[in-house]
């Protein structure tokens, strides 16, 4: 009802505008400006968006306010950003373009002037003028490559700061050192110079990776920290309670600072130096000490101390050549919140490749101590070992014979093999398989070959009417060959020489008497030929005649021995048919 | 013609590659258990057993990280096998009566001659006979050929004929153990042998990780055991590793 009635009473206010503004001009680096777009008589229809390299600007909110003069009412909406600058200089907001009731409107460009944070000086520090500042301390004046110190810097704030937030601290400047997990530590008042400031230390590690003069800084950071409002009157008791103070943004800095990094001398580095820096101590236990060639034996180094722990590494066991090593596994254990003070633990599993083996060759390890510029070896004793062979441990006798009552029952399993040894390659068996069966019979038929053999060499000896059947056939085969070289050779009487005793052979063979004893007369007359055919009967007559006739008739010629040698081998053939 | 060497070629190569393979398998299989890590050993030694490699090393190693991962059974099973490659292994045998003295309860072992059989692998036993086999039938073949000899062969050809007799007789015993009496392992932490082959059957008695027991028939995935009290029940395969006979 009020409302209507202050819309009968009020008239719209002139046409719309556009304005931009910063709330300041000139800000240093790590503090941040605000710029607020307004935006009167009419809200816009799309909001300009500033951008500029080098400043980051981030919307923050929008406001509204409606003011009546005269009865005249105008509205304002503001749109409020935040600009922090990224780096020092001067920054130009350009001109901004909004869209209000139709109408295109622009707002004038805006400077910023970014300048650079600067430390404090002595004089005015110890004047008490600073609210708050920056101081970096470093603990050393030189350090060596390797060698890890913790930094210091610290935020003072003066002790009329009733509090800070919004603590930004800048990419650390720490060329040529590596910086570790930065850690708030505890805070504490001091006097410095004519006031009590209020000190925030914030630790930070810091290792040096290279050598040379080495820049720290300079630090820069900012901070929003609320001082008394000021216009404080009253009673200071209630002042305590209802004040909300006046929040200012301010930029912080340190001056740079320059350190030496020394490199690692050379002189006297012992050989298995791997790049410990600090100072530390060793300790190593090996177990099982009785072992069989090939069982594990688990080697655990322990190195605890002040440094760069994460990079201390083992460093080859030379002296370990008799074993089997595996890659060591490591867990670090950190006794503080820096990581340089703690135990770092290797395991390292061996195992001996040999009997021989006596024991774990001592183990050494060497690392520089900065404080005293000198390297320290740390050497753990040798450790005896019993190690047995494989095949002579006590424990394969449970398979073999009885054990005596000295020894000891097993403890464990014997170790793994170590060589995989021949793969085997079928896994059916001989007996299963056809080849080899078959193989077995080659055995049986030799000695059935060798069998057969001699049956029939003992039926021949056993025989002599066969043997004489077989010397006989051999001496006729010989023997026509004989004849047909005589024949050829026109050689009568030899021809018919042979040809007689060929029959001679032949006839006694067949007739069983001495071959002799056989004449015409004596053939004639036994009983085996006088039932022969007489076609067979009157060859052999005419081939006794023949060589009757040859002892007193003349000479003939080659055809006609070549064909009565053709007669008698037919004859022979005949004479072989004749069963005895 | 050059196909064919080519595909030999093939073949021998990728033996060789198999066999690289399967070392570096075995190493990587024995840094685990080295390392303490007898789960994964045990995994690694089943993958290059189930890949077709078979080796007493393996066999034994793998025996070994089953009983540091705490399987008895598996353990068990695995040195049995190796067993039937290597059966005069000293550290095989005396890791296998180990593990079994780790077994609790009672449980079947092999009997005397079962042990004294198996001292030789069938392979051994089939070679040795063969042996004495083609020697007895060599003499016995020169004593025809050359029957002369025979009277200072006599002796020789009656040793050839005993020893032949003598190990043909261990190896048919050895083939019959083999073939036709298997075991079975129990690899599981607990198996509940049931009067039949299915699972609703009832509960005739209970073997624990590790326990032997005898393979007295099979059907699908059930076998018929017996124990070494003579009780008989059926088994899933799941829950044993059936052998064959030592």
């Amino acid at each position: 009802m009020v409302l209507f009635a202050v819309a009968l009473l009020v008239r719209p206010a002139a046409a719309a505008s556009f304005t931009a503004s910063l709330d300041r001009d000139a800000v240093t680096l790590g503090e941040s400006a605000t710029l607020a777009l307004a935006f009167e008589g009419a809200q816009p229809n799309n909001l300009p968006m500033p951008s500029v390299a080098g400043l980051q600007i981030t919307q923050t909110g929008t406001s509204q306010s409606v003011n009546i003069v005269n009865g005249a009412m105008s509205s304002t909406v503001t749109v409020s950003f935040s600009v922090k600058p990224q780096r020092p200089g001067e920054f130009t907001i350009p001109a901004l373009t909004a869209n209000v009731n139709g109408q295109p409107l622009s707002s004038a460009p805006l400077k910023l002037v970014v300048s650079k944070a600067s430390a404090p000086t002595a004089n005015a520090v110890n004047s008490g003028s600073e609210v708050a500042f920056l101081k970096f301390t470093f603990p050393k004046n030189k350090i060596y490559v390797g060698q890890s110190v913790v930094a210091q810097l610290e935020l003072c704030l003066r002790d009329d700061v009733q509090n800070f937030g919004n603590f930004q601290l800048s990419p650390l400047n720490v060329d040529g050192f590596s910086a570790g997990k930065i850690v708030e530590g505890q805070r504490r008042r001091a006097q410095i110079g004519s006031r009590v400031y209020t000190i925030v230390p914030v630790l930070i590690p810091l290792t040096a990776v290279k050598s040379g003069v080495l820049n720290l800084g300079p630090f820069n950071a900012s901070a929003v920290i609320v001082l008394p409002g000021h216009s404080q009157g009253g009673d200071p008791f209630f002042r305590q309670f209802f004040n909300q103070g006046e929040q200012k943004q301010v930029a912080l800095a340190t001056e740079p600072l320059s350190i030496e990094s020394l490199t690692l001398p050379k002189q006297n580095q012992p050989a298995n130096f791997t790049g410990a820096v600090g100072q530390f101590e060793l300790a190593a236990t090996a177990g099982p000490t009785a072992v069989t060639v090939g069982d594990p034996i688990t080697v655990r180094v322990q190195i605890s101390g002040r440094g760069a722990l994460d990079s201390v590494a083992l460093p080859a066991q030379d002296a370990w050549k008799n074993f089997k090593t595996y890659p060591p596994t490591t867990k670090l254990e950190n006794a503080d919140q820096f990581g340089f003070q703690g135990t770092k633990t290797f395991e390292q599993i061996i195992s001996p490749l040999n009997n021989d083996v006596r024991e774990l060759p001592a183990l050494s390890f060497t690392y520089f101590n900065p404080e005293d510029g000198r390297y320290h070896t740390l050497t753990q004793p040798a450790v005896p070992l019993a190690v047995h062979a494989a095949g002579v441990t006590p424990l394969p006798q449970m398979a073999a014979t009885k054990p005596s009552n000295e020894e000891k029952p097993a403890q464990d399993i014997l170790p793994i093999k170590e060589k995989l040894g021949s793969l085997i390659a079928g896994k059916t068996p001989l007996v299963a398989r056809p080849v080899f069966l078959a193989v077995q019979a080659v055995p049986v038929l030799a000695f059935l070959a060798a069998f057969v053999w001699r049956k029939r060499a003992d039926n021949l000896a056993n025989n002599p009417r066969l043997r004489r059947r077989r010397a006989v056939a051999a001496l006729i085969a010989s023997g026509l060959i004989d004849l047909k070289n005589h024949a050829a050779a026109n050689q009568p009487d030899e021809f018919f020489a042979t040809l007689f005793r060929l029959l001679q052979e032949q006839l006694g063979e067949r007739l069983d008497c001495p071959a002799s004893a056989i004449t015409e007369d004596v053939a004639d007359g036994h009983a085996l030929l006088r039932n022969a055919p007489a076609a067979l009967r009157a060859a052999l007559h005419e081939q006794f005649q023949l060589c009757n006739q040859a002892r007193y008739a003349p000479v003939r010629g080659t055809s006609e021995l070549n064909s009565v040698a053709a007669q008698f081998e037919k004859l022979i053939a005949q004479l072989r048919e004749v069963k005895p | 013609m050059k196909s064919r060497i080519a595909i030999l070629l093939a073949v021998v190569c990728a033996g060789k590659l198999l066999a690289t393979d399967v070392t570096a398998d075995f190493a990587s299989a024995n840094k685990l258990y080295a390392e303490g890590k007898f789960a994964e050993a045990t995994t690694a030694y089943a993958a290059i057993l189930k890949a077709g490699a078979q080796s007493p090393a393996l066999l034994f190693n793998a025996g070994n990280a089953a009983f540091k991962a705490g399987h008895l059974g598996k353990a068990i099973a695995a040195y049995r096998q190796a067993e039937l490659l290597t059966p005069r292994d000293v550290e095989l045998r005396a890791n296998l009566a180990f593990v079994r003295n780790q077994v609790p309860g009672a449980t079947l072992r092999e009997s005397r001659w079962q042990n004294w059989v198996g001292t030789l692998t069938l392979n051994e036993g089939a070679l040795l006979t063969a042996g004495f086999f083609w020697a007895m039938f060599a003499l016995l073949a020169v004593r025809q050929l050359r029957p002369a000899l025979a009277p200072r062969l006599r002796s020789v050809t009656r040793l050839a004929v005993a020893l032949t007799l003598f190990s043909g007789t261990v190896l048919a015993l050895q083939a019959a153990n083999r073939f036709n009496a298997a075991m079975a392992v129990v690899t599981g932490a607990e198996a509940v042998a049931r009067s039949g082959p299915f699972d609703e059957a009832q509960s005739v008695f209970t073997a624990r990780d590790g326990a032997e027991l005898k393979v007295l028939d099979r059907h699908d995935n059930w076998v018929q055991v017996i124990n070494h009290a003579g009780k008989i029940g059926w088994l899933s395969r799941r829950q044993v590793a059936v052998l064959p006979g030592a």
